[in-house]
């Protein structure tokens, strides 16, 4: 190995809070060579990136104690005079984050956040030197038209190009180390291939040393060359990638690596004779009005969230719904289950067109069909305890009330594997593991049909998720219960679902039992979802690559 | 833009339309303001009522006395029932007092608003922080006329540092226009200046958790240059909208501060007639002022899509 450009010695990260100290980083020590990558792989609270930001002195100092050493080029960082480190930080060692969307002021020009990151460094560089330079790093990181869009405002920016201008930002100093702070986990995954192509390709170009932190083992296969795994704040593995993924040590990595769902993994189907449909989707159409003016309706607009979408799902099946951002996929779960009134088309429910029916016919029915919600945090009310978020639906139909409301609740809760006691707490005393099988025995309740799951399992930590998904195949099994899952990543999809449909621009562009979709895809919008999904599985992640780059 | 000022035109004679049928019907269900009895004097007899009645339209239908009404005000021919002075003269005449007085205050209000708030947030939590939240406390707490009846009271009496009241033309002596204005700017830009300082303080605090000054410090900016080109600005949009409401209300008259420094301006004027019960003045100050809060409220608009780009004019979008 060549000398170490960054040297990071028995770091410990600290915070003092309400409830006691919290011990973020216990101990970290890792070394960058230059051209290396290095990915720092965990969950949630594992302390990634803590240890990135305290390398980057970017650690509020109030109420947090950092020991150890960062040494950059021989040089220690900890203890650095703060004058000095801002002479570090953007030019020695530049820093990406994880959300496009808020890590560039809304209020500036993205050329001109670029040049104030030039000019802070080198003041000496005038504007229109600062300006040329900016439009040539927008074009390396692949900003179609530069010239012009220097001037755009970030929310003139899509996220992928916000993150391309981030990138561009961090390289305008041309720093020695590059850290990226979940660079893809708020982006599409096509935009998410992109990134990681760009990433791997400056790297190349400039020899630079980056260090990639993220929670997904598909990203970690495609760019590292050396990989760290980081467990309540401590570093449990490290390894070249091979080393990692194939002959892992720690058990916490291979509970890690189990947990992947691999696309190109999946269980063999499940037998199932056919049966009838519960739900069958027919021309369904949302489509909101844009307003032009405030004064005059005339020029209206159209958003086509939803054009035209038919499909039907069998008793006890599961439909796999995919999409990307935008793709309508959640306003189609919505329309479907009538809380948005569709514009026009049939929704048949048990035979039963159910589409246009007002709130008062709806009611008899809505304990048929429930919804589990993505995010656990924003999905229950903070202000109420366990029992009553669980039994509300229960009170509000008039089912039970009383002892027998009590009685029941409790058993909800042991069955989504809960226990009786959590009754009377408040959600945020729950994880989000926890939080979301709470969501789920509110939505099982009423003993409902047809469950529309949206990204249930998007906010949970890769460990969490396959708790959640394999008590949601329980369930199914147990209540003959019928799914529409809808998600993001097929990956996860795959493993779920009987049948798939893939959304784009407000249309299913395809839909057919699983495996095929997955592996046979006919349309060319499945087949570049498919090829743009990070493997997590670094030797056929080469494979892939290097078919792409021959063909 | 074009499409935008006319839009907002049009919102602006609405307003004014209905502000001032408001207030010209709100003036004929109160009891003892009878105008005729007003223009006939003390000791009038019923026959002078009524001709004056005739002779001016008080038996008119409603809406034709509004149109008269509205007529002399936009002619500039309307008078006072009590004094049969010209109403418009008369505003005109407060105009310099009036804005003299509301400009400069502003200008404190702001300066110092931004200022003790930049330096509470930037020191929250610190010593500094904590005395100027007693100051601007205090400030927002104290009532305007006990405030001036102090200051009045120790400077002006006992230590005859200012004078006591009037108002001084700046084009007729540019030193005792400022030493007659001291008092009143102070007195009205206190409350603001705390008012201003703690909300200025909290959007900061809020703004400095935002992940774009992380990018900011990320980039190796100055902590000072953090602090003042990112969570500075953006913290003041907010702040540019509360003043634009503030300014654009204060400028139809500032009542209190006015009459207590006997300033002759707008709002001491606005103050006589509501005293008088006199229909014509505060028909036309009403209007006075709510023009400028309309024109102010567009102003704003205007500064909002300049300050924040995402903003568009003329879209219903935000």
């Amino acid at each position: 190995m060549s000398e170490a450009l960054l040297a990071v010695q028995g770091l410990r990260v600290r915070f003092a809070g309400e409830d006691g100290d919290v011990q973020a980083v216990d101990g970290a020590s890792f070394e960058l060579a230059p051209g290396e990558v290095l990915a720092i792989v965990g969950e949630s609270g594992s302390g990634k990136s803590v240890t990135a930001q305290a390398v980057m002195g970017l650690i509020p100092s109030r109420n947090a104690t950092v020991e150890g050493s960062v040494r950059l080029r021989g040089r220690e960082l900890l203890g650095a005079e703060e004058s000095e480190m801002q002479k570090v930080r953007g030019a020695q060692i530049a820093m990406v984050f994880q959300d496009p969307m808020t890590s560039l002021n809304p209020v500036y020009r993205v050329g001109a956040q670029i040049v104030e990151a030039i000019q802070a460094h080198r003041p000496e560089v005038g504007r229109h030197e600062a300006r040329v330079r900016t439009v040539e790093l927008l074009d390396s990181v692949g900003i179609p038209d530069p010239a012009q869009r220097v001037d755009s405002y970030p929310h003139e920016f899509s996220g992928g190009m916000r993150q391309r201008a981030m990138i561009a930002m961090a390289l305008a100093l041309e720093p020695d180390v590059l850290i990226a702070d979940e660079p893809t986990t708020a982006l599409d995954v096509t935009i998410q291939a992109q990134i990681l192509r760009l990433l791997e390709r400056l790297n190349r170009e400039r020899d630079l040393a980056t260090i990639v932190i993220t929670h997904d083992l598909g990203v970690v296969a495609e760019v590292a060359n050396r990989v760290l795994v980081m467990n309540e704040g401590r570093i449990v593995e490290r390894g070249e990638l091979d080393e990692v993924f194939y002959a892992a040590k720690d058990p916490y990595t291979r509970k890690l690596l189990d947990a992947v769902l691999r696309l190109d993994q999946a269980p063999p189907l499940r037998e199932r004779s056919t049966a009838a449909p519960l739900l069958e989707v027919t021309d369904l159409v949302k489509h909101y009005p844009v307003k032009r003016g405030l004064l005059s309706d005339r020029g209206v607009d159209r958003v086509r969230a939803v054009d035209g979408v038919s499909f039907n799902v069998e008793q006890g099946e599961t439909l796999g719904l995919v999409g990307e951002s935008g793709s309508g996929k959640t306003t189609l779960s919505r329309t479907v289950l009538q809380l948005l009134q569709p514009t026009s088309g049939s929704v048949r429910f048990e035979g039963r067109e159910i589409a246009g029916l007002s709130r008062r016919e709806m009611r008899p029915l809505r304990p048929q069909m429930q919804m589990i919600f993505q995010d656990p945090y924003a999905s229950l009310n903070p202000r109420k305890r366990v029992g009553q978020i669980v039994g509300e639906p229960l009170r509000l139909q008039g089912r039970a009330s009383g002892e027998e409301l009590r009685r029941a609740v409790h058993e909800l809760l042991e069955r989504v594997g809960l226990a009786p006691e959590h009754y009377g707490r408040y959600p945020h005393e729950f994880s989000g593991g926890q939080r979301q099988r709470i969501g789920i025995a509110r939505a099982l309740a009423l003993r409902p049909k047809l469950i529309v799951a949206d990204e249930p399992v998007s906010a949970l930590d890769v460990s969490i998720r396959a708790q959640i998904l394999a008590l949601l195949a329980e369930l199914q099994q147990d209540f003959g219960l019928t799914y529409v899952f809808v998600a993001h990543d097929i990956g996860v999809v795959r493993h779920v679902s009987d049948r798939i449909a893939v959304m784009h621009e407000g249309r299913i562009v395809e839909q057919g039992p699983a495996d095929e979709v997955c592996e046979r895809p006919s349309d060319p919008y499945t087949k570049s979802l498919l090829a743009a999904v990070p493997i997590p599985d670094p030797r056929e992640s080469r494979a892939r690559r290097a078919g792409t780059a021959s063909s | 833009m074009g499409r935008f000022a006319i839009r907002r035109l049009a919102g602006m004679v609405a307003v004014l339309f209905a502000v001032s049928v408001l207030v010209f019907l709100i003036f004929n269900v109160i009891p003892n303001a009878d105008p005729a009895k007003q223009l006939a004097g003390r000791a009038a007899d019923p026959q002078l009522i009524a001709s004056i009645t005739e002779e001016w339209g008080f038996d008119d239908p409603l809406p034709q006395q509004y149109l008269t009404m509205m007529g002399n005000i936009f002619s500039g021919e309307v008078v006072s029932y009590e004094t049969e002075e010209n109403v418009d003269e008369r505003i005109v005449e407060g105009i310099p007092a009036t804005f003299s007085l509301c400009i400069g205050a502003a200008v404190l209000w702001m300066f110092f608003g931004i200022l003790f708030g930049y330096l509470s947030a930037v020191r929250a939590g610190g010593k500094l922080d904590r005395a100027l939240t007693v100051v601007a406390v205090t400030g927002i707490s104290i009532p305007v006329f006990w405030l001036a009846a102090i200051l009045l009271n120790y400077l002006t009496y006992q230590l005859a540092i200012f004078p006591s009241g009037g108002y001084v033309g700046l084009t007729e002596n540019p030193l005792e226009w400022a030493n007659h204005l001291i008092l009143p700017w102070v007195t009205l830009a206190i409350v603001y200046v705390g008012f201003y300082s703690r909300v200025l303080r909290s959007n900061m605090l809020d703004a400095m958790d935002e992940d774009y000054v992380r990018t900011a410090r990320a980039k190796g900016l100055s902590e000072r240059r953090v602090m003042t080109r990112h969570v500075l600005r953006n913290s003041l949009v907010p702040i540019v909208t509360l003043f634009g409401l503030d300014f654009g209300a204060l400028l139809g008259g500032a009542i209190l501060v006015e009459g207590i420094f006997n300033l002759n301006g707008i709002g001491q004027y606005a103050y006589e007639s509501l005293l008088n019960l006199e229909l014509p003045p505060i028909m036309a100050i009403v209007l006075f002022g709510a023009f400028f809060v309309v024109l102010f409220n567009t102003l704003v608009d205007i500064a909002y899509a300049y300050l924040d780009p995402r903003v568009k004019l003329g879209s219903s979008a935000q």
